[in-house]
Formats: C-alpha cells, structure tokens, sequence
C-alpha cells in the first residue's frame, strides 16, 4: 500500500546543510497500524509528510497505492491527496470560519460526493457530536475539535489516515477517547493509518512499529502487543 | 470544482469580516461612484440633447442643398414605412413695410413644419394652418423696429402679404447663429407669388423627413451611403440627422465623457490598490487556512477560485453602493445648475450607467486581487505538521499571468472609459509609469529614513522616521495611492486654474470684440467712419468671397469626394470638398499667421494660394497642388504655394484660404470687418448701423467667450470633484493599513505606555508617524503633480505653465494633516490599550 525506498530529506539550515532524513526504507501493508515513534527532532513528522505527498524528498522514492509519487508536481500531488489521503494533526487544524459540519463537508463537496450532508452527519454522530454541528471550532473543546478533525479525515473514505501526534495537545483521558475512535474508525472503514506518536501505549496497538533516532530508522517492531 | 463550492466558500469566508469589507466597501465605492457618476451624468445630457435634437432640426432628418431636391431621393429614407417629407425654402431678401427697407431671413413652409417643437406665435396659433399664400408672419423684434402690427401688411418682391402672427421664438435657430436678418415666414406658394426664386437668387433648399421609427444609426449611415454612391448631385446635399444634430456640441460630450471618465477610472483604480493591499494582509492572515485546504486537496487554483469568489462578493457590495450613489447623481444637477436642465425635461434613472459602475468596480476589484493572491501558490502544504516551513516559490507562469490580468483588466477598464484604443494604452501605460516612480521614491524614502542618523531628532520625530523605515506592512502602498490621488487632483487644479485664467484674459488688449458680417465693399469706408465714431481705435476688414472648389490638381470634386471614404460618420471629410469656402487676399500675412512650408506669392508664373496646414492635410493637398475653384460660374485655378499655421487664440480675422491679390479681386464679394469696442458702445452697435447699413449683422465675441468660460469651468469643478474622489481613496486606503496593523501597534502602545509615555504622547508618535507618510505622499504627489501639468500645458494646449511656488508644499502639508487624522482615527482601537497588555505576549 505504502513504500518508501532509500528516502532522504535535506534542508539547508543556516549556511549548512542539515539531513533530517537519511535514506530511509519502509512498507505498509493495507489496512495495517503503522506508528512512527522517536524522541523529539528523529524527523518524524517530516516522514509523515512525505509519506502522504505534502512535501517532496531530496531524494528516493515514495510508492502510495501502486502509485510514485515522490516526483509529482503540485497539482497532481493535491488531486492524489484528494482521493486517496486524510489527516488528523496535533494542532486539530480545522478552518475557524466554518462550523464542525462545514469543516467536514469540506473534502466532501471538492470530492462532489452526492451524499455530502449526510455522510457528514452520520460521521459527526460516531464521534459524538451530534449534536454540536453548527457550533464554531471557538466554541468546542480541544478534544472536540480533534473529534471533528477525525470525522473529516474519514469523510472522504481515505485509503490512508495521517496522523501526526492527534493525541498530543490533548489530556490523557480526552487523548484516550480519541486514539479508541480513530482505531473504531480505522476498523470500519477498513483504511490503513500512519501515527506518529510519542506514546508507547498508544503504540502497542500497532501493527507495526517503526523506530526512528536522528533521521534513520533504529528498528522496526511487529505486531500487536495488547 | 463545481461553481457550488466557490459560492458556498465565499460566503463563509465573509463570517466575522466586517472589518475588512468595510474597508473593501469604501475603497470600492468612491471610484465606482465616480465611474457611474460620470457616465450617468453624460447619459442624461445626451437624453436632453436627443429630445433637443429633434427640435433643432424640426425634423428625423434635413437634406439641405443650393438646388432643388428631388423626390427621387425619399426613396433612401423609407426604412420599411413611408417617410414623411415637407419643404422649406430659405432666402435673404429685402421687405418694404411701412416706408422702409430692411433685409429680412425669409423661410417658405409648407404643411406639417416643423414636425417636432413649435414655433411660438402671437396670437397663438399653428403657423403652417395660418399661412395661406397671401400671409406671413414676422418676427416680433421687426414688429416693433419697423412700428407694425399684426394685421397691416408688407411687400416682398413683387407680392402683398397681410402679416398674421408674430413669430416669438423657432427651435434650431440659436442666439449664437449666423443670421442676416430677422425671420419672415411665408408659405411655399407665397413664395412662388413673390417671384423672389428666378434665377441667381440664393435660395437654400431643404427636405425635412419623419420617421414612423428611429432606424438606428447604422442603418441611417447605410442609406447615406448609397445615396452618395448612387444620386449624381448626392455631394452638393448635406444629409443631417437627429443624431448629429449639434454635432460639435456630441462630440465635445465624448470627449467630455473620455476625459472625466478616465479622471474617474483613476479613483477606482487607487480603490483597486486598495483592496490589493486589503486582500493582501487577509490572506497573510490566512496561511494556515490555507495549507489546510492545500492538505485536504484543494489544487492552489481552486483555492484561488475560493478566494476571488470571495472577494466579487465583498466587490458587489461595494459596487453597489458606489453606483446606486453614483447613478443618483444626474438628480442633482437641476439644484446645481438648473440651467443644464431645460424646462420639463424628466430626468430618468439610466440602467446602463449602474450597470457599467458594478461591472467596473468588480472588474478592478478582482484584477487587483489576483496579484496578492498568487501568495497561495507559495504556501506549501507541509505547514500543517509545522509552521516554519520555507514558503514555496510561485510558479513563474502564475506572477506572469497575474501580472497580464492587472494590465489587461487596466486597459480594458479604460477602453471601457474611453472607448479608444490609443486612450486606453497611454492610460495603463502612464498609469503604471507613475505608480512605478511612486514606488521607487517611496521605497527610496524609506531607505532614507532607514540610514538617516536619528540621533539628534526630537523624540517624536525619530519614532516616526524609525517608523517609515520599518520593514512595514503596506507604508508604500499607501504612500503611493496616497501620493497618486494627491497627483491627480494637483496636476487637475494646476491645469484648469491655468486655462480658465488664460480664457478670462483669452481677449488679448488689442483683439478686436466685434465682427461685422456681409459689409458690401461700398459700404466700408461709411461703417469705419462709424465705429472709429464709437470709439475703435483702428477697424479692419478684408474682402471675403464665398466659392466652392471645383477640382482639385484637374480631377473633378464630385469624383474625388465618392471615392474619398466616410470615417468621421457625419460627411465631415467630403464635406470639405464640397462646401463653400471662404476665401480672402492680402499681400502680406497678419502677424499671428506663420508660414511653416513655402513662399508667399512666390511663383511668377501661376494665380497662388496659401493654405491652413490643417486644412490642407483635410483636404489632402500639399505644396505644388492645384485647386479650381467656381467662382460664380467662372472657373479660376490657383496653385498651392505656401502653408500657413495659424494662431487662432488671437481672435483675429483668419482664413483657411488665403488668395494672391488680384486673382480674384474683381469677383462679387463682401468684406468682413473686425474692430475693438468698449462693452457699452457694443450693446448700442445694431441700432447704430440698422438704418444705414440694415444688411450689416454684428456678431459679438465677448457673450460667446463668456459660455465658453461657463462651460470650462463646470468642467473644471467636475474634475476637481472626482480628483477629491481619489484622494479620499487613498485616505481610505491609509485607514486601512493603520487599521490592519493595529493589533501590533496595540501590543507597542502598551509597551510604549510602560515605558512611561501617556496617551497624549502617543498620539503625538502616530501623528508624527502618519504625517510623515502624508507629507512625502503630498510632495512626491504634488512635484509629479506639477511635472504632469506642465506637460500637458506645454505640449498639448500650448500654454506656458507657472510654478505654484506656495501651492506645492501647502498642498503637501494639508495632506500630510488630512493623513495624520486619518491616520490616528483608524488607530483608535490600539491607542486605547492599556500597559498590561504588554505583559500578556
Ligand atoms: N522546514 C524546516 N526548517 C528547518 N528545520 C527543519 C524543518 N523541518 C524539519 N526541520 C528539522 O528537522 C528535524 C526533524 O524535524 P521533525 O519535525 O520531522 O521532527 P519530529 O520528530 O516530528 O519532532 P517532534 O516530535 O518535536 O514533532 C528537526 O531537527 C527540525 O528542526
Ligand atoms: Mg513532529
């Protein structure tokens, strides 16, 4: 489903020149829970996003669903992105003028799904906020906020779910309730998910657990451990 | 993407943006209301002008010639319906009435004349049901010079006419007109009665025609067209329709309508920068939105469609108000200058004006939004796993692109305005020069005031220097919107102070201030005797001698005019060729004449004359070129030899043509005589010459000057209004950066209010500051001002320019007051917090 093959990210930082990413190789089967862990800075977020084409390597290859999309051009990567990926953020990130349904119905009316509104709603209902649809990102809670963000990364039915610390800015009992939703989703819709986590309880669910340290990968654990 | 989706955007997008569409909203609406403005008001002259027209010419459409015109020739004006036709027949002729002799304008009527207005009688009455063939009607004023009365009864030629009404007043003969005498009427069969029509009489003949419908003017051009190809004597008839009625009068309202259209299209274009930099600091505002939406999959440009629909929203609001502000103008003007409007015209609300005002303020709002909003492109995606991310590059074809849809939108803009190529590129072009030097001074000044050693400055004013030289948001633009509205409303005042200053004194010391029309070359030495009697210091007359020209360099006149091609639209270009010409001789040229080509009288060989450069490249001739003329029946060559230009300000007598003495000397021609008067004596002119010489018609410059002077300065005023239009604009447009930046400067009060400074004092700092950028706007605009003016006067309307030597920096000074109160109103918000605000971050 997803493959990276000798991955490598430099970045010129300050005169010199800085690798966060250091020929890295990587498979994910579908419909598998792959964490990426590692201390602060071993460059996992820069993985995630190249994993997910929003950002382009310096060098090496990424494969998503059979397709190469390490050398697309902006375009192609935002209509590959369309279709076929979702993200949840540490930061929730949802557009503060739209209300929770808006926000949802958003990758939903750029697919042109026919069924919009309805999708959405049902989505809205499984994270539990039913009843909060018209209320403004402002007006939820963070947990909330990140519940709706989960509800639009499932809307469109990605094949792939980035998720890059979703438990992160949350306490441990909303964080909780959050990693427990987006395994039930995960579940049901039968999508694959990439988690970047700092948490090793979070990890253990994961089918696979890829290590990194200072841009390489350290070691790759599988299986479940709960 | 579907159209849904950008709608739906675009109004959520407008949640909680109050703020920035008042903004949007003003700067917008203060160039649209002056776009519609103008054209509304141009619109609703040119209705009075339509209903006049029709009344001038009493008629759809005049045929006017020196011979008969035959009915063969209705067939050209019946478009589907039968045209209606009457005749009229005009002459110059003498009356005896009451033991005395006076010349007299006779017109012949028949039937339904005039088919549009009335001709004011006394008693009242329906003139063509009056006149049988043994009645007329007379002028009123000739009533009561001559001491007759209604009932008595006059002689012309050889026939009695009983007189039955006064003629109060006629539409289409205007005070300003060419007139020998005063108005007799008389039907077509008194006229046959008189015997006055026989041979070497000057008749004028005219067919009038009404039009069951207005054919439009395309097809009216068409059928003028075949009858010049088709009809032989089609050159000796002037077709005249409603349409080109008061010709000269539509085409000054075109170019009435071009200038204040552009000088409004500039305060709309200012808007336009406006709601770039608006557009600009929103979407800075909403980078991370931005990269969100890019994650989701949104492709940049349908960000860009997002974001535009956006922006038309916000457009159309402002467009709307701007010209429902702007359409409503025309309803002012009979407070204003009731004299515009004449009595019972309605004036009526006009779509297309509204209409055009929102297809204008959307159109700019747009074009000048996208260069701000190629900032999408460069919002790379990954920002929404961190926010330091490099932003991308612009893709080189969407700056192009960009850049080709802001002039584009321009130039379309103001060929809108217009209506001209040439306008329009020299519009966008100068436009973007002057914003282009706007720029480079402003950001010159800031890189002044960045090096400027601030050390020995008052404290106020090294805060507001060290502010203009901060890397700031948006303190260029607005210096140069600012400094372009302050340019334009200069450059405006400078030129119209300085013509309507040169019009007031436009009658030189020495210019004569009366004409006097058809003096026979008998009578001359008796009216000289009599003006110099009044008071002119030394009268002057030359012959004059009215011919039309026959061919030119041997081919006939009639061949040269059929294949000459009709672009003016009104037969202006084979008019020339086949009107009568004025023609006059003099052995040496009047001072405010200059040859430019050639010698005078210089070819031994041949009959010479001399010819207006403009005239000749009208006619098409040049040096060595041959012209006949028939003069009266004789046909008498005479050969280009020289080229004239002629100073025509000096009000002196000139002419197109200028012949060799004694080549036609002995031909029957009248002199026309000039002299300078006091304004007293002018005004006891006409009764002083009508006994003795009756034929004699005096024609005054100074009431003419004065309507001249009246219209120039309306004009005037109109600029000076839209120039106030664009300075607002641009105070507007300063409004809204000290606004956007208040935030900021909130967290700086509060730590300026820290530090110990109170609220007084900061006032001071941002007076400073803001009269800063008003100042340099205010000289950069009014230098640049002056430099435009002066080019304008000097090349275009020869006038020497005089440097306002206080204008300039009182000018730069009021703006540099005007942008600190502005400046500081829109900084209320951050003036008033307080210093604990410093400590929250
Ligand atoms: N755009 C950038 N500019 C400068 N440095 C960058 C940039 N992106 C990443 N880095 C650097 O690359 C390294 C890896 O960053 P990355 O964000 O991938 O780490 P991370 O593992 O996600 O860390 P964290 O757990 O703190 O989120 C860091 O040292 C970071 O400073
Ligand atoms: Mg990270």
């Amino acid at each position: 489903m997803l493959s990276c093959h000798q991955l490598t990210k430099r970045l010129a930082s300050g005169g010199h020149e800085l690798v966060v990413l250091d020929h890295v190789d990587l498979q994910i089967g579908r419909g598998e829970f792959a964490a990426i862990l590692g201390p602060s800075g071993s460059g996992k977020s820069t993985l995630l996003g190249l994993l997910a084409g929003l950002d382009r390597p310096s060098s090496g290859e990424v494969h998503l669903d059979g397709e190469r999309i390490d050398n697309l051009d902006e375009d192609a990567l935002s209509l590959l992105r369309r279709r076929k990926v979702g993200f949840v953020f540490q930061s929730f990130q949802l557009l503060s003028n739209l209300t929770a349904l808006e926000n949802v119905l958003l990758p939903l009316e750029l697919a042109g799904a026919t069924d919009a509104r309805v999708r959405a709603r049902d989505l809205l209902e499984q994270v539990g906020l039913g009843e909060r649809t018209h209320h403004y990102p402002a007006q939820l809670s963070g947990g909330e906020q990140q519940r709706v963000a989960l509800a639009r990364a499932f809307a469109p039915r990605p094949k792939v779910l980035f998720a890059d610390e979703p438990t992160g800015n949350l306490d441990a009992a909303t964080g909780a309730r959050v990693l427990e939703l987006i395994a039930d989703l995960r579940e049901r819709e039968g999508t694959t998910l990439v988690l970047v986590t700092h948490d090793r309880e979070v990890a253990r669910l994961a089918h696979k657990r890829i290590h990194l340290r200072a841009g390489r990968v350290e070691r790759i654990e599988e299986g479940a451990l709960a | 993407m579907r159209l849904s989706l950008v709608f739906s955007a675009a109004l959520r997008e407008s949640r909680g943006a109050r703020g920035r569409l008042l903004f949007f909203v003003l700067c917008l609406a203060l160039g649209v209301a002056a776009v519609t403005g103008v054209s509304a008001l141009v619109a609703s002259i040119e209705s009075v002008l339509r209903s006049q027209s029709q009344e001038l010419l009493g008629a759809d459409i005049s045929v006017d010639a020196r011979r008969p015109i035959p009915e063969s020739i209705d067939g050209y004006f019946d478009f589907g319906e039968k045209a209606e036709r009457v005749d009229v027949r005009e002459l110059a002729t003498l009356v005896a009435a009451g033991g005395k002799t006076r010349l007299v304008e006779l017109k012949a009527i028949e039937g339904s004349f005039p088919f549009y207005g009335s001709i004011g009688l006394e008693p009242r009455g329906v003139l063509g049901a009056l006149l049988t063939d043994s009645k007329c009607a007379v002028a009123k004023d000739m009533l009561v010079e001559c001491d007759l009365k209604v009932g008595d009864s006059l002689k012309l030629g050889g026939a009695q006419f009983e007189i039955v009404a006064a003629v109060l007043d006629e539409p289409g003969r205007l005070d300003m007109a060419f007139t020998l005498g005063p108005r007799v009427f008389v039907s077509l069969d008194g006229l046959a009665r008189t015997k006055l029509e026989g041979f070497g009489s000057r008749t004028r003949y005219k067919a009038l025609y009404r039009l069951p419908r207005d054919p439009g003017e395309r097809v009216l051009r068409a059928a003028r067209e075949r009858l010049d190809n088709e009809v032989d004597d089609a050159p000796y008839f002037r077709v005249e329709s409603h349409r080109d009625a008061q010709p000269a009068l539509r085409r000054s309202l075109e170019r009435f309508e071009s200038f204040l259209g552009l000088v409004a299209l500039l305060s709309l274009v200012l808007g336009g920068t406006g709601v770039a930099q608006i557009v600009r600091a929103w979407i800075a505002a909403r980078t991370q939105g931005v990269a969100v939406l890019r994650a989701i999959g949104f492709r940049p440009r349908e960000v860009l469609a997002m974001y535009l629909g956006h922006v038309a929203l916000l457009a159309l609001v402002g467009s709307a108000i701007g010209a429902t502000a702007g359409s409503l103008l025309p309803f002012l003007v009979p407070i204003v200058a009731p004299e515009l409007v004449p009595d019972g015209h309605q004036i009526l609300w006009e779509v297309a004006p509204f209409a055009k005002g929102i297809a204008l303020g959307l159109g700019i709002a747009l074009v000048f939004s996208v260069p701000p909003l190629i900032a999408i492109w460069r919002v790379a995606p990954v920002r929404v796993l961190r926010n330091d991310v490099e932003p991308l590059p612009a893709p080189r074809i969407v700056t192009v692109a960009a850049a080709l849809v802001l002039a584009g939108g321009v130039f379309a803009a103001a060929f809108a305005q217009a209506r001209d190529p040439l306008y329009a590129v020299s519009f966008t072009g100068g436009l973007a020069v002057l914003a282009g030097l706007l720029v480079l001074a402003a950001r010159g000044l800031v890189w002044c005031a960045s090096r400027l050693p601030r050390e020995g400055l008052n404290p106020y004013l090294r805060h507001g220097v060290a502010a203009l030289a901060r890397p700031g948001i948006g303190v260029t633009g607005a210096t140069v919107a600012l400094g372009l509205g302050v340019l334009v409303v200069s450059s405006m005042v400078l030129i119209d102070t300085r013509l309507t200053e040169r019009l007031r004194t436009a009658l030189p010391p020495d210019a004569p201030s009366v004409f006097l029309l058809d003096v026979q070359p008998n009578q001359w030495d008796g009216v000289a005797a009599k003006l110099r009697g009044m008071g002119a210091p030394e009268p002057r007359s030359v012959p004059v001698l009215t011919a039309r020209m026959s061919a030119i360099d041997g081919v006939d006149v009639k061949e040269l005019s059929q294949k000459r091609p009709d672009d003016s639209g009104v037969g202006r270009r084979r008019w020339v060729l086949t009107r009568e010409q004025r023609i006059t001789w003099m052995r040496e040229l009047t001072p405010d004449n200059k040859l430019i080509d050639g010698a005078l009288w210089s070819d031994p060989e041949h009959l010479e004359v001399s010819l207006e450069e403009k005239f000749a490249e009208d006619l098409g001739v040049g040096l060595g070129s041959r012209i006949e003329f028939d003069v009266q029946g004789r046909r008498v060559e005479l050969t280009v030899t020289s080229l004239r230009k002629v100073e025509w300000e000096s009000f002196g007598i000139n002419f197109f043509l200028v012949a060799e003495p004694g080549a036609l000397d002995d031909a029957p021609h009248f002199r026309l005589a000039a002299a300078r008067l006091e304004p007293e004596a002018e005004l006891q002119l006409q009764s002083a010459l009508a006994d003795e010489f009756p034929n004699v018609t005096p024609i005054r410059v100074r009431p003419i000057l004065d309507k001249i002077l009246n219209v120039v300065s309306k004009l005037a005023l109109g600029v000076r209004v839209l120039g106030l239009f664009t300075i607002l604009t641009g105070l507007v447009i300063l409004g809204g950066v000290a606004s956007s930046t208040a935030l900021q400067r909130s967290r700086e009060v509060a730590l300026l209010k820290t530090l110990g400074l109170t609220r007084l004092g900061v006032m001071r700092l941002f007076f400073v500051e803001y009269a800063l950028v008003g100042l340099v706007a205010g000289l950069i605009g009014s230098v640049a001002g002056f430099v435009l003016s002066a080019l304008f006067l000097e090349r275009v309307v020869d006038t020497a320019p005089q440097l306002p030597w206080l204008a300039l920096p009182l000018a730069a000074l009021a703006v540099a007051i005007l942008s600190a109160a502005c400046g500081l109103a829109a900084s209320t918000r951050a003036l008033r917090s307080r210093p604990i605000e410093s400590l929250r971050g």
